[in-house]
């Protein structure tokens, strides 16, 4: 009896055994998906670029050559993502793996088109593989696939060039942001925000973007470089914000860490540079007669980068003086960008989600026509900034000069 | 398993019917009285030995008395004979008259330490294979024996297995008195009991066991001494075979007896309630109860302060899971998890593994095979040609099998590092432990992946929380878990903070250090009394 009973759990015990490597997959058979980009085919297709790694010519050990291309890019079509997905496998020798997937390329065209983009988004959301932290672009002026088969020069990986550009220039100048899929999934499913999205760009010649023979210059003949904000409301692409103008957008939504302000001082055109180092926006809102207004105040310290005039700089009223011209300069940009986003009725900073918090009852009331409702709004913006240091030199050498 | 275990505790109940009929062997010599015919007596010892050339016999006269002492050439001291024994039967003036000539000669002429009245063969034998001298007298039903032991014996050197920076450096020998007075030697105690037993018909091995009454459990003393008991082998060569017939679990790669050459952590286990089984002919001492965190702990630990040896000690424990799960964690990784890698890591090892004909779970396991080879190999090698085989296995794993493309760099990487993690484990016990788990794990991990090593680290803890030694639980104090054990779990507390022995390990006196141990600078107040005085 008792033998039988070992026997029997024996069996029992191999079961999770027998199914032996279920879902084994070895690194060698598998293609990364590096970047997709997705343009509109012919028929309402899509057509798909894959930007595979090529892992033997990316990493400098013994074992790479490091002689051919870090990237390879294969195309397919296909009703759906997934359907462009399989066919994709006619042309690709190896499995294609999208865990590492860090870029995705959007046209403008598919952007535009409410259909399309939706359709795409519940690809990217329900395959498990695929991460929807995944950053997400929009091609501006070109293709996604244009924009997936340029080659970079300081990074051998493209994405890794985008996707850090982003992050970097969203920290040291603040005029685009990063943005994943999951975000936008989330500003198109609620009310109170919508979604942004960078613009990317590919400058130059753009034949000559995918060539290797781009890498062997200093100044490549064809680059990316991020350009202005899109934004979308209903699910689709309404228009851009340009770059002059999206700054503002970045400070109200609390990103801003650093970036550049140039003043005007006693007539002097560009006479002083000042480079924030910390930032910290609130946005609030007070309901006046049961309308709401929203108060963005914006705490700022700085330092002076550059002082191209005679300036007294060891004077605390001058500096008090600098504080003040930088304060009014972000409230200036800010209004900007919030006229902007009110032309263009879509509430890109969530002042909705701010109201809905602040009172649910009368957000449920404004909630179906909160865009609108948003055009109109009143904005008030406070600044309150401060010069930290002038860096390592005081007074200016302007002041030595015209004495 | 157990099947298997049935079938073998079968046929071994078989064998030991047979061995019993056996037992009463003709090698062992029965339980006979001397006889008064001191010239029968040596024609019997003659016989037994079967003119064995190192028994010598030589003949005397005592005053008028014939007799005659046997001893073992090499056993026993021939400086020591001719000295103490010899020497002063020769000039005893034996009186006139009617005398005790067997009583005369214990009081005159035994100039030993320690001389016996004995009156069987069985005590006649032991004594001439320890080394001692056995006189018979003619017209006595009794002889004597006299402690002359001097062979040659190893001297007390440096420990070659179990290092330690700050501690002593002397390692206990192959003789049995030599260790326990080296144990002796530290605990000045009148506790401390040394019981000495014999164990193995055939070889008749001393056996001492060391324990230090009021601070050991009397009850595990005496399952020690019942399991000790019930041995019955031919002969018991080293401290290994006695370790293997007295725990209580054999299906386990985990060690549950420790064992240690160094004479100082022997005494701190005793100190701890343990027991020491010294086993004459190994240099290695047996202590028990053993528990796993046990096997974390090196005798450093106790030398430096508290901080550092408790980092050290985690880390120990770091390197012993690196050891047991390193390549497993690799395979996995690289054959289920690629998403777990980050991105320029996970194409560094695709490009390092782009023309690697193996699945990793082969490349895996060639390596790791190989590693055993060159380890064990290095352990066997004379030492002459040791250097040949570091230089064959370096370059031929660590380069050429790179730079032929059969395995990638990182897989060389990985099994160095699991490998030189195994080392910093302190005693090789478990070592050797982590070593065979590391392949099952492996196969895990090829079939089920991080599920796979999850499974398989599950039934090591369940298997590990079943494991008793001597009836302590082996993961004391985790599992159950004891918080006033913790002192010397993970973290090593100060040792002054270490108040108390471990429980059920130790009964009685389980304090180990007085109230307001915690030392620093005399108190203020202290100090202006002081300075008042003077």
């Amino acid at each position: 009896m008792k033998k039988t009973l070992i026997i029997l759990l024996v069996f029992i015990m191999s079961v999770p055994v027998l199914s032996a490597c279920w879902n084994q997959k070895e690194l060698t058979d598998l293609a990364f998906v590096m970047a997709l980009g997705i343009d509109r085919g012919e028929d309402d297709l899509y057509h798909i670029s894959f930007q595979l790694v090529n892992p033997g010519n990316v990493s400098a050990g013994q074992t790479g050559g490091g002689q051919g291309l870090p990237i390879a890019v294969y195309k397919s079509n296909g009703r759906t993502m997934t359907e462009a997905a399989r066919n994709a496998t006619k042309e690709v020798s190896r499995r294609l793996y999208y865990a590492h997937t860090n870029l995705v390329v959007i046209s403008e065209d598919v952007a535009r088109d409410r259909n399309l983009m939706l359709n795409l988004l519940d690809a990217f959301a329900r395959d498990p593989e695929f991460r929807t932290t995944t950053e997400l672009v929009i091609a501006r002026d070109s293709t996604a696939e244009e924009i997936v088969t340029t080659l970079t020069i300081l990074d051998k990986l493209p994405v890794t060039k985008v996707t850090k550009e982003i992050k970097f220039t969203e920290a040291m100048k603040g005029e685009n942001k990063s943005v994943n899929i999951d975000e936008i999934i989330d500003g198109i499913t609620g009310n109170g925000k919508e979604p942004i999205a960078n613009g990317y760009r590919l400058i130059g010649m753009k034949e000559e973007a995918s060539k290797a023979t781009n890498l062997q210059k200093t100044t490549t003949d064809a680059f990316l470089a991020a350009d202005g904000l899109a934004v979308f409301k209903d699910g689709a692409l309404i228009d851009w914000i340009e770059s002059n103008k999206s700054r503002g957008i970045i400070w109200v939504l609390d990103k801003a860490k650093s970036t550049d302000i140039t003043l005007k001082w006693k007539g002097k055109k560009n006479a002083l540079s000042i480079v924030p180092i910390r930032s910290k926006t609130k946005v609030s809102t007070i309901f006046k007669k049961g309308k709401p207004v929203i108060n963005v105040k914006i705490e700022n310290e700085g330092w002076i980068s550059e002082a191209n005039t005679a300036i007294n700089l060891m004077d605390p009223k001058t500096i008090i003086k600098i504080e003040k011209l930088t304060e009014n300069e972000i409230k200036k940009e800010v209004k900007s960008s919030v006229k902007e986003a009110q032309r263009l009725k879509c509430d890109i900073f969530g002042f909705g989600d701010i109201v809905h918090k602040a009172n649910p009852k009368v957000w449920r009331k404004l909630k179906g026509n909160w865009n609108n409702y948003f055009a109109d709004i009143e904005v008030n913006v406070k600044v309150n900034s401060y010069v930290r240091r002038e860096g390592v030199r005081t007074n200016p050498f302007w002041s030595d000069i015209n004495k | 398993m157990s099947i298997l275990s049935k079938m073998l505790k079968n046929k071994q109940k078989k064998r030991q019917d047979d061995n019993y009929r056996q037992k009463q062997d003709p090698l062992k010599p029965e339980d006979l009285p001397i006889l008064r015919d001191f010239q029968e007596n040596i024609s019997r010892i003659k016989e037994e030995v079967g003119n064995s050339s190192d028994v010598n016999i030589r003949e005397f006269k005592i005053g008028t008395h014939k007799g005659a002492l046997v001893y073992v050439d090499g056993l026993a001291s021939s400086i020591a004979i001719a000295d103490y024994i010899l020497e002063t039967v020769m000039e005893a003036e034996v009186p006139e008259g009617p005398v005790d000539i067997f009583q005369f000669m214990l009081d005159k002429t035994m100039a030993l330490g320690s001389v016996k009245t004995i009156d069987n063969w069985n005590q006649v034998y032991d004594s001439l294979f320890s080394g001692d001298t056995v006189i018979f007298l003619q017209g006595s039903n009794k002889a004597i024996s006299g402690e002359t032991k001097g062979w040659e014996r190893r001297s007390i050197t440096e420990p070659t297995t179990q290092l330690s920076i700050r501690g002593p450096k002397d390692s206990f020998t192959e003789t049995l008195r030599t260790n326990t007075a080296l144990i002796r030697r530290r605990i000045k105690s009148p506790n401390l009991r040394v019981d000495s037993m014999k164990i193995g018909a055939v070889s008749q091995s001393d056996i001492a066991i060391l324990y230090i009454k009021g601070i050991a459990n009397e009850k595990i003393v005496g399952e020690v001494k019942e399991r000790l008991q019930r041995i019955n082998i031919d002969s018991i060569l080293g401290s290994g075979y006695l370790e293997q017939l007295i725990e209580d679990q054999t299906w386990t790669t985990f060690p549950t007896t420790y064992h240690s050459e160094r004479p100082d952590v022997v005494t701190s286990h005793l100190l701890e309630g343990r027991i020491a089984i010294v086993v004459d002919g190994t240099p290695f001492v047996v202590t028990v109860p053993a528990i796993f965190i046990q096997f974390f702990q090196a005798p450093d630990d106790y030398y430096s302060r508290f901080d550092i040896s408790t980092g050290i000690r985690l880390l120990r424990i770091l390197a012993f899971l690196i050891a047991v799960i390193g390549p497993s964690v690799y395979i996995a990784a690289t054959t289920f998890h690629q998403e777990m890698i980050p991105t320029t890591m996970a194409i560094a090892i695709a490009s390092q593994r782009e023309n690697v004909p193996f699945p990793a779970f082969v490349e895996a396991l060639i390596m790791e095979v190989t590693f055993e080879i060159l380890r064990e190999a290095g352990l066997r090698l004379p030492r002459a040609v040791g250097q040949a085989v570091s230089i064959v296995g370096a370059l031929v794993i660590g380069q050429a099998a790179v730079q032929a493309g059969f395995v990638s760099p990182v897989m060389v990487i990985v099994v160095s590092i699991t490998a030189i993690a195994n080392f910093s484990t302190p005693v090789f016990a478990m070592a050797i432990a982590a070593r065979l788990v590391r392949f099952v794990l492996m196969g895990l991990a090829t079939m089920l992946g991080f599920y796979g090593i999850m499974l398989g680290i599950m039934f090591m803890s369940i298997h590990l929380c079943s494991l008793r030694s001597f009836g302590i639980p082996y993961m004391m104090p985790l599992a159950p878990f004891n918080l006033r054990n913790q002192q010397d779990a993970f973290v090593r507390f100060p040792i002054w903070a270490m108040k108390n022995r471990p429980m059920f390990i130790s009964k009685g006196n389980m304090q180990r250090t007085g109230e307001n141990q915690k030392p620093g600078p005399p108190k203020q107040s202290e100090n202006q009394s002081k300075n008042g005085e003077e």
